[in-house]
C-alpha cells in the first residue's frame, strides 16, 4: 500500500513543483550547517586568491626596493673606504661606517613597522588565507596588511560582506554544537544511557535533599520557642515532604524519560570547556612554535576574544628557518583552531544563556520577592548581551 | 530559607499591627529603594559610560606602572649588534684586496643582508627604538585599554612583560562584559532617540491629509520602522566625518583614513594605521587632546553601530514575518491549485 502510494506520489508532482522542491532543499542545505561551513571556507579561499592577486605584485616590488637600498648602502661604504677616509685610520673609518649603518637600520625599522622587513613575500596562499580569516572574524592581527589602495578598498568591501556571513556561521554552528553537546552530556555524564543506574542515582539524590530539608526543619523547630505559627509551618512542611515521597518514583521516571534538550548543562562546565580549549591550544602552539606556555595561552585568549594584537603570530618562528611547508601548515593549523574555537565559544554562550534563564525562572517561581528579581535581571541581561554580541 | 520566613513573619505582623511597625519598615524600604535606584542608575547609559571611562583610566595607570618597571635591554642589544657589524666590515676591508670592487661589494652585501635579518628579527622580538616610558604615555595606555575591551586590538602597543600579559587577560575578562553592557545600553537609547527623530521628520515631511482623511482627525501612534538605508546613511556620515578629521590631523590620505575608520568600527583593528603614531612633530598637549578625541570617537562610533544593529534587527524581524506570511499564502494557493488540477480523489494524499 505504502509502496504504491509512494510511486503514485512520485509521478504526481509536475515539473515545476519538483524544481521548486529541489530549489527549496538546496537553499535549506545552503543555509544549513554544512552549507554554511562550506560557504565560509570558500569565501575565505576566494578572498585569499583575490588578495594575492592584488597585493602580491606590490610586495615583490617592495622587496626589490629594499634590495636596491642595500646595494646603495654597499656602494656608499665602498666610496667611504676607497675615496673619502683614510683607510688606515680605524676609528674614523668606524665612525663613518657606524653612521651609515645607523641610517640603514632606521630605514629597516620603519619598513618593518609598516610591514614585513625581512624581505620575503608575505602574500603566500596560507598567509593570505589567514589574512582573509582575520578580516571576517574581526580579529585583525595586522601582521600582514594591504599596502595598495585597491587592496584597502577590497578589504573594506570584503569585511562588510564577510562579517554577517561569519556571524551566521557562528549562530548556526553554535546552535548545533550546543544541541549535540547537551545530548552527549545527558547520555554520558548523567548516565541516561542505562536507565537503571540513572534511576538509582536520582533516587539517592532526592532522598538526600529530603533528609536535609527535614533536618533543617527540625533545627528550626528546636531553635524557635514553641509559637503556634511555627508549629503550623512545621505541619505544612511535613505534609509537603510526605507528598514528595510518594511522588518521587513518578518524578524520576518523568525526568529519565525527558528529552535530552531539557537537560541543563551547568555553568562551570561551560567555563571549564573554554579554559580547557585555551590551555589545549596553548600547549599545541607552544610545542609547534617554541613559545612559552604563557605566551601560547596569551595568544589563544587574545585571538579567541577577537582582540588580536598581532604581536605573537604563528609562523614567525619557523619563518626564520625558511621552511615554507612548515609555515603553511602552521598557518592552516591556526585557521582551523580559530574557526573551531569561535564556534565553541558561541556554543558555550548558548548553553550559559539557557542556564541563566532557567535559574531566573526558578527564582521567580520560588520567591515572589521583587528585590531578588531586580538584583538578578542585570546579570541575565549581560549574558544575553554576551551571546548577542558573539 | 529562614530569612524568607522571617520576612514573611514581619510582613504578617505588619498587617496585624501596621501602625506600630510601619516606620521601621519604611526606613528599610527607603534604603532598599536607594540601593535599587543606584543599581538602576549604574545600569543606565550615563552610569555605564562613566564606569567604562573609569575602568579604562584605572587600566591605563595599571599598565603604565606594570610596563615601565622593566627596562628594555633590546635597544642596547641593537646598538651592540650594529657596532659588531661595523667591526666586521672593517675586518673584511682589511682582509680583502681593496681594489677589487665587485668582490668587495659582494662581501659587503652578504654582511648587510645578515645585519638586516638580525635587525628585523629584533624588531619582531619587540625592539622599538623607544624606551618604555616613551611608549607608555598616558594617552597611549588609554588607547591600549580601549583597544582591549572593545576587542579592536590595534597591536601598535603590546605588553612586553609576563605580568603585563597576565594583566591583559584579566583586564579583558572583566572589561569585555562591561563593554557589552555599554554597547547594548547605548544602542538601545540611541535607537530610541533616533526613532523619535525619524518619526518627527517623517511626519513633518509626509503629507498628512491622507491620514487625516482615513482616520478622521486623531492619528494613532502607529509604529514607524526606520528603514535600514537611514541607518546606513547615519553610519556612512559618521565615517565620513571621521575620515576628514583623521586625514587632516594625521596627514593620511583620504583612502587610508576611510580604511582606518571602517576597520576600527568593524572591530578588525589591523593596526597599520593608528592615530597618535604621528608623534614626532606635535606638542604633547595637542597629542593628548587628539588621543582623547580619538577615544571619544571610537566609543561613540561603537554606540552608533549598536544603534544600527538594534534598528536593523527590528526591520529584519518585520521583513521575515512578512516573508513568512507571503510564503504561507503562496503554499496555500499552490495547494488549492493542486487540488483543482488533480481532482478530489487525491485530496487526502495531498493532505499528508
Amino acid at each position: 500500500m505504502t509502496l504504491k502510494r509512494s510511486v503514485r506520489r512520485r509521478q504526481k508532482p509536475p515539473f515545476a513543483q519538483r524544481a521548486k522542491d529541489q530549489c527549496r532543499k538546496f537553499t535549506a542545505f545552503m543555509f544549513s550547517n554544512v552549507g554554511i561551513i562550506m560557504l565560509v571556507v570558500i569565501y575565505t579561499i576566494a578572498g585569499s586568491f583575490m588578495f594575492i592577486a592584488i597585493e602580491g605584485k606590490e610586495a615583490m616590488v617592495r622587496t626589490e626596493k629594499s634590495n636596491k637600498e642595500k646595494n646603495l648602502l654597499a656602494l656608499k661604504l665602498w666610496n667611504i673606504s676607497c675615496c673619502v677616509s683614510n683607510v688606515f685610520n680605524e676609528s674614523s673609518y668606524r665612525n663613518l661606517v657606524d653612521r651609515e649603518i645607523l641610517a640603514f637600520q632606521r630605514k629597516i625599522v620603519k619598513q618593518a613597522q609598516k610591514g614585513s622587513g625581512s624581505g620575503e613575500n608575505p602574500w603566500s596562499f596560507p598567509g593570505a588565507f589567514l589574512y582573509s580569516l582575520t578580516v571576517i572574524t574581526t580579529i585583525g592581527y595586522g601582521n600582514i596588511s594591504p599596502r595598495t589602495s585597491l587592496g584597502k578598498i577590497t578589504t573594506i568591501l570584503y569585511a562588510i560582506i564577510g562579517m554577517p556571513l561569519f556571524l551566521l556561521y557562528l549562530s548556526n554552528i553554535g546552535d548545533v554544537m550546543a544541541k549535540s553537546f547537551k545530548w552527549i552530556y545527558a547520555k554520558v555524564c548523567l548516565c541516561r544511557i542505562c536507565p537503571g543506574v540513572a534511576k538509582r542515582r536520582l533516587l539517592r539524590e532526592r532522598r538526600k535533599t529530603l533528609e536535609m530539608i527535614r533536618r533543617q526543619e527540625l533545627e528550626d523547630l528546636s531553635s524557635s520557642s514553641g509559637i503556634s505559627r511555627s508549629s503550623s509551618t512545621k505541619i505544612s512542611g511535613e505534609s509537603t515532604t510526605g507528598t514528595n515521597f510518594t511522588d518521587v518514583d513518578i518524578d524520576v521516571e518523568a525526568v529519565i524519560q525527558a528529552e535530552p534538550h531539557t537537560v541543563i548543562v551547568p555553568l562551570t562546565t561551560c567555563v571549564m570547556i573554554m579554559i580547557g580549549y585555551i590551555l589545549c591550544g596553548a600547549t599545541l602552539f607552544s610545542r609547534w612554535e617554541a613559545w612559552g606556555v604563557l605566551d601560547g595561552s596569551y595568544f589563544c585568549f587574545i585571538s579567541l576574544t577577537s582582540i588580536g594584537f598581532g604581536d605573537i603570530v604563528p609562523g614567525t618562528q619557523v619563518l626564520r628557518n625558511s621552511k615554507e611547508s612548515i609555515v603553511e601548515v602552521s598557518f592552516i593549523l591556526c585557521a582551523v583552531y580559530l574557526l573551531l574555537g569561535m564556534a565553541l565559544i558561541a556554543m558555550c554562550f548558548n548553553l550559559m544563556q539557557e542556564q541563566v534563564i532557567h535559574k531566573l525562572r526558578s527564582i521567580k517561581q520560588g520567591g515572589t520577592d521583587e528585590d531578588v528579581d531586580i538584583s538578578v535581571s542585570p546579570g541575565r541581561n549581560r549574558e544575553d548581551r554576551d551571546r548577542n554580541a558573539v | 530559607m529562614s530569612l524568607r520566613r522571617s520576612k514573611s513573619l514581619t510582613r504578617s505582623q505588619g498587617s496585624l499591627a501596621s501602625s506600630s511597625i510601619r516606620p521601621r519598615h519604611d526606613a528599610r524600604r527607603q534604603v532598599k529603594d536607594c540601593c535599587r535606584k543606584f543599581v538602576a542608575f549604574m545600569c543606565t547609559q550615563v552610569g555605564v559610560g562613566a564606569l567604562i571611562v573609569a575602568y579604562s583610566i584605572i587600566g591605563a595607570f595599571c599598565f603604565i606602572s606594570v610596563e615601565t618597571q622593566v627596562n628594555n635591554t633590546t635597544t642596547d642589544d641593537v646598538a651592540i649588534l650594529r657596532r659588531s657589524y661595523a667591526l666586521e666590515l672593517w675586518e673584511k676591508t682589511e682582509h680583502l684586496n681593496m681594489f677589487n670592487k665587485t668582490e668587495w661589494m659582494f662581501e659587503m652585501d652578504d654582511v648587510l643582508k645578515s645585519f638586516q635579518d638580525e635587525v628585523s628579527s629584533a624588531i619582531k622580538n619587540g625592539f622599538d627604538a623607544r624606551t618604555p616610558e616613551e611608549i607608555w604615555s598616558f594617552p597611549a595606555a588609554l588607547m591600549y585599554c580601549l583597544s582591549i575591551f572593545t576587542m579592536i586590538g590595534y597591536g601598535n602597543i603590546v605588553p612586553k612583560t609576563q605580568w603585563g600579559k597576565g594583566l591583559t587577560v584579566i583586564y579583558a575578562t572583566f572589561g569585555i562584559p562591561l563593554y557589552i553592557l555599554y554597547f547594548l545600553n547605548i544602542g538601545k537609547i540611541l535607537a530610541k532617540t533616533f526613532k523619535i527623530l525619524y518619526r518627527c521628520i517623517h511626519e513633518c515631511t509626509h503629507d498628512k491629509t491622507e491620514d487625516i482623511l482615513e482616520q478622521g482627525g486623531y492619528i494613532p501612534q502607529k509604529k514607524v520602522i526606520v528603514p535600514s538605508t537611514a541607518c546606513l546613511w547615519v553610519i556612512s556620515f559618521y565615517i565620513f566625518t571621521g575620515t576628514i578629521m583623521f586625514a587632516n590631523w594625521e596627514r593620511w590620505s583620504y583612502l587610508d583614513s576611510v580604511y582606518f575608520c571602517v576597520t576600527s568600527l568593524c572591530k578588525i583593528g589591523m593596526g597599520d594605521f593608528v592615530p597618535g603614531a604621528n608623534f614626532y612633530n606635535d606638542s604633547i598637549t595637542s597629542q593628548q587632546t587628539k588621543l582623547a578625541i580619538n577615544f571619544v570617537y571610537v566609543l561613540l562610533g561603537m554606540g552608533l553601530v549598536a544603534m544600527c544593529y538594534n534598528l536593523m534587527r527590528e526591520e529584519v524581524k518585520v521583513k521575515l514575518k512578512e516573508m513568512k506570511e507571503d510564503l504561507k499564502l503562496c503554499l496555500e494557493d499552490l495547494r488549492n491549485r493542486f487540488t483543482g488540477i488533480c481532482g478530489s480523489e487525491d485530496y487526502e494524499e495531498e493532505e499528508w
